[in-house]
């Protein structure tokens, strides 16, 4: 039985914590797949560990972990297929033509042609393509953390160096359910009932042993704060398509130029980010306002059905917020760790660059009238993962990929003894059924 | 029935919208009547509050011989000239790879005609107004046909309105189904040149407004599945798995049409097709193009028949007098920069579908709603039976193309 890693929080009311990161391994020159299963079986045993409050280091200690809800989850990339014995074939959806393209030596360079994204000029190499990936997600940032550390000890501490951690990235959700560009984020993310046939690689196709797995997209993208405080309110609201403070998607413009929201919106007595909104209001509606359809909501959604078809081009989102420091104006680096699943990355590649959806866009909005908005994003990493499925007998998840024999099946459990004789049962009270009393815990 | 020519292509007499309304009707008509429900009219101009959508396109490409046999053997099935426009090409488009000779000799694709014009229109137009056909046509090819390659006869005009029907059939559209054409011994597919050598319009039963009108109707319903006692919407592998039609599911266009609607009425709205009823291409991302590292050439890129946003036919690739071919043109797609090869890779960066149109309705009563069983499994669109025919067709393709190389060519591509 093949199932979803953890670390993908599609269910309904199954909300992800609160700390992400994303670290990435190099498999050393000359590794060939047993080798670097041996050493992802490794990993994957202590992060087994970290999640139930065990460090290696720390022997006997239990730490408190059980209120970090720690999930972890492991993305096979294009490089681990390309591994000397590899047992199975790299999966179609890390093909050539559903990757993101290479940054320029000399800094920036477009992520894909056709669309408006560009890593940012400073970045001569893109960090987020490596072997295999491993997501953390946690209550704590002490959790996340302790991940990324504990990573590196349990590859320092092997023999042959056999994995590197190249770099890793981290972020965090805000509790109020914004961005850094202070607009409610990830309202419009799928219906639940949508989200596993979007989500998981479904029968039908010719690789059986995908089915059930998932693709993770990941970039790190950059927000220009400077240019889009240079916005005015109205222009931000139809760049995003809701509006700003109620989150309310847009429908209209007014006679007098003024984005207008449905105003029933939000339930009342409710934000927009709770349940009570999430039928009529989370996802935007249709319009047909020129002005409203250009806006970043509007081209990431065209309500196709079914959400199951790639043609619809939904995604599942699972983003997390970063700053970090910068040189330079304003000093640091605000962004999105965007994080999507899908069954193909062909979904999410073709809303980046299709016509009328996000093709040729950085962001949406009117980008002629407002250079800002052609350059607000700028991508600082991004790679395609396959999320191979949870298989009974993998000592980790992809194991079979890299040659690595399942485990037998536990043998029958031996038949129970037979019982001791017991005493004899007290007398049962009275009942007017005749039945027997019920038994003591 | 309001319905103007598909695209607002041609300029109708008031006789000739009267017979194509009528033509859209029969297609109605001819559905079963337990179909037929009130969330679904044939009169965009009787909604309350209407408004348009754009949710019910889908990409161009098979579907179904991808689910199947895979992209690849899709791709080469798809671009397999004739045999593949007329066996896979069932999503509302259809195109042909016209090639030509390089400097070395080498037979080598020039461009891609693709074409979502529905058969009925145009054979509806054959049938009352040959010259209005005929100048349809040249303005197609950019020559004017001889009446023999339009109906197999030296004068049309000498025919009752049924015979040039006929004999239109024959020599260009075949039978779309129709009972008294199958009866007249029209075939399926037409014999003659112009529409198999070139994309005229479609000619493929399936791609016919019946169809379309089947597949919308059978989604106008207020279906709900009845789950611990709350109704929720219908799935898709629901809706097709309680009514048998499970291979409704496996191609883009069928679920698309039918689920769009549905979900259109479950919300409460009433649905039609907007005037002019057509099958039309979305503008696409032509970013993705390029000829020695530059943007194509505006030329290149050829719509025609409709308007921006409605355009029914497109020639993709350089003019005949440019020295280029079609796989000298770069498809980047993601990380990849590929060659463009033939009209499978053209038609999944394209959005075919038609336009609609949704108003307000009464609230749908609780005898209009129609309880489903969930589906026990879901949909596997590989299953065997129904792939069978796909699975035939690779197998006469692989031995008909037994020890070639890879094609840079295209195997049975018009010249």
């Amino acid at each position: 039985m093949a199932a979803l890693q953890e670390g993908i929080y599609h269910a309904p009311g199954n909300r992800p914590g609160r700390h992400f990161g994303l670290l990435f391994l190099r498999v050393a020159d000359g590794v060939d797949a047993p080798r670097a299963a041996a050493a992802l079986g490794d990993l994957w045993a202590m992060y087994q560990g970290l999640k139930a409050g065990r460090v290696r280091d720390l022997d006997g200690v239990e730490l408190p972990a059980d209120k970090d809800e720690t999930t972890v989850l492991l993305g096979f990339g294009r490089n681990a297929f390309k591994l000397a014995g590899t047992a199975l074939a790299r999966p179609r959806g890390l093909a050539d033509e559903y990757l993101f393209r290479s940054a320029d030596p000399d800094g920036g360079g477009p992520l894909l042609r056709g669309s408006g994204l560009s890593y940012a000029p400073d970045v001569h190499a893109n960090m987020a393509t490596e072997a295999f990936c491993v997501q953390v997600i946690a209550e704590s940032k002490l959790a996340v953390d302790r991940a990324v550390v504990e990573t590196w000890k349990a590859l320092a501490d092997a023999g042959d160096p056999v994995l590197a951690l190249t770099t890793f990235y981290l972020g965090n959700q805000r509790n109020d359910h914004r961005s850094w560009i202070d607009f409610y984020d990830g309202l419009s993310n799928l219906r639940s009932e949508d989200r596993e046939g979007v989500i998981a690689i479904g029968p039908g196709t010719d690789e059986g042993w995908a089915v059930g797995g998932t693709y993770i997209a990941f970039m790190r993208l950059a927000i220009d704060l400077v240019g889009w405080r240079r916005l005015s309110r109205t222009d931000q609201e139809l760049a995003v398509g809701r509006d700003k403070r109620s989150g309310c998607p847009l429908v209209e413009l007014g006679e007098d130029g003024a984005p207008r929201a449905d105003p029933g919106c939000p339930v009342a007595g409710t934000q927009i980010f709770e349940s009570a909104n999430d039928g009529p209001f989370a996802e935007p509606p249709e319009v047909s306002d020129l002005a409203v359809r250009a806006s970043h909501v509007q081209r990431a959604n065209h309500h196709i059905r079914p959400a199951s078809d790639f043609g619809s081009r939904r995604i599942f989102r699972q983003g997390y917020e970063f700053l970090e420091w910068a040189e330079g104006p304003p000093g640091f680096r605000a962004g999105l760790n965007f994080v999507s699943f899908q069954d193909t990355p062909g979904r999410l590649l073709k809303m980046m660059t299709a016509g009328g959806w996000l093709g040729g866009a950085n962001f949406g909005g009117d980008e002629d009238k407002h250079p800002e908005l052609a350059s607000l994003l700028s991508v600082y990493g991004a790679g395609i993962y396959f999320v191979p499925p949870v298989v009974d007998g993998e000592p980790f998840p992809g194991a079979a990929a890299l040659g690595v024999a399942l485990a037998s099946p536990p043998p029958p459990e031996p038949a129970p003894p037979p019982p001791e004789p017991a005493p004899p049962p007290p007398e049962p009270a009275a009942s007017p059924t005749g039945g027997a009393a019920a038994p003591q815990e | 029935m309001p319905y103007d020519a598909p695209g607002h292509a041609d300029e109708l007499s008031d006789e000739l919208r009267e017979r194509w309304n009528e033509t859209i009707g029969r297609a109605f008509a001819a559905q079963n009547e337990a179909l037929k429900k009130r969330f679904f009219t044939l009169d965009p101009d009787g909604l309350r509050e209407p408004r348009s959508s754009d949710a019910i396109k889908w990409p161009g490409d098979p579907g179904k011989p991808a689910y199947c046999v895979g992209e690849d053997n899709a791709r080469a099935l798809s671009d397999w000239g004739l045999t593949g426009r007329r066996a896979v090409q069932l999503e509302y488009c259809e195109y042909m790879i016209v090639s030509a000779r390089d400097a070395t000799g080498a037979l080598r694709p020039k461009r891609v005609e693709i074409t979502t014009e529905f058969r009925e229109f145009w054979a509806c137009v054959a049938m009352h107004d040959p010259d209005k056909v005929r100048a349809m046509a040249a303005g197609v090819l950019g020559t004017e046909p001889t009446w023999e390659e339009l109906y197999g006869v030296g004068d049309p005009r000498a025919l009752t309105p049924e015979e040039r029907e006929i004999a239109f059939g024959h020599a260009c559209a075949g039978h779309g189904n129709d009972r008294r054409l199958r009866v007249a011994g029209v075939p399926a597919q037409p014999t003659g040149r112009l529409n198999m050598e070139r994309a005229l319009f479609m000619t493929h039963p399936i791609n016919g407004i019946d169809d379309l009108i089947y597949v919308g109707i059978f989604g106008a319903h207020a279906y709900c599945v009845s789950d611990r006692d709350l109704r929720r919407q219908a799935s898709g592998d629901d809706v097709f798995s309680a009514f048998k039609v499970t291979h409704l599911a496996c191609n883009h266009a069928d679920p698309t049409i039918s689920l769009g609607v549905y979900d259109l009425v479950y919300h409460g709205k009433q649905v039609a097709f907007a005037n002019p009823l057509g099958m039309y291409i979305r503008e696409p991302n032509l970013e993705v193009f390029s000829y020695a590292g530059k943007a194509l050439p505006a030329d290149w890129v050829r719509f025609s028949r409709g308007k921006p946003g409605s355009y029914m036919r497109l020639e993709f690739g350089p003019p005949d007098d440019h020295e280029a071919f079609l796989d000298d043109i770069t498809l980047s797609l993601g990380a990849a920069d590929q060659p463009l090869t033939g009209g499978y890779q053209l038609l999944r960066e394209l959005e075919i579908g038609p336009l609609v149109r949704v108003g307000e309705t009464d609230p749908i009563a609780e005898d209009e709603w129609e309880v489903l069983e969930p589906a026990a499994a879901t949909i596997a669109c590989d299953e065997a039976e129904s792939c069978q025919a796909v699975r035939d067709l690779l197998v006469r393709f692989e031995s008909e193309h037994a020890g070639r190389k890879a094609p840079r060519t295209m195997p049975g591509a018009a010249t």
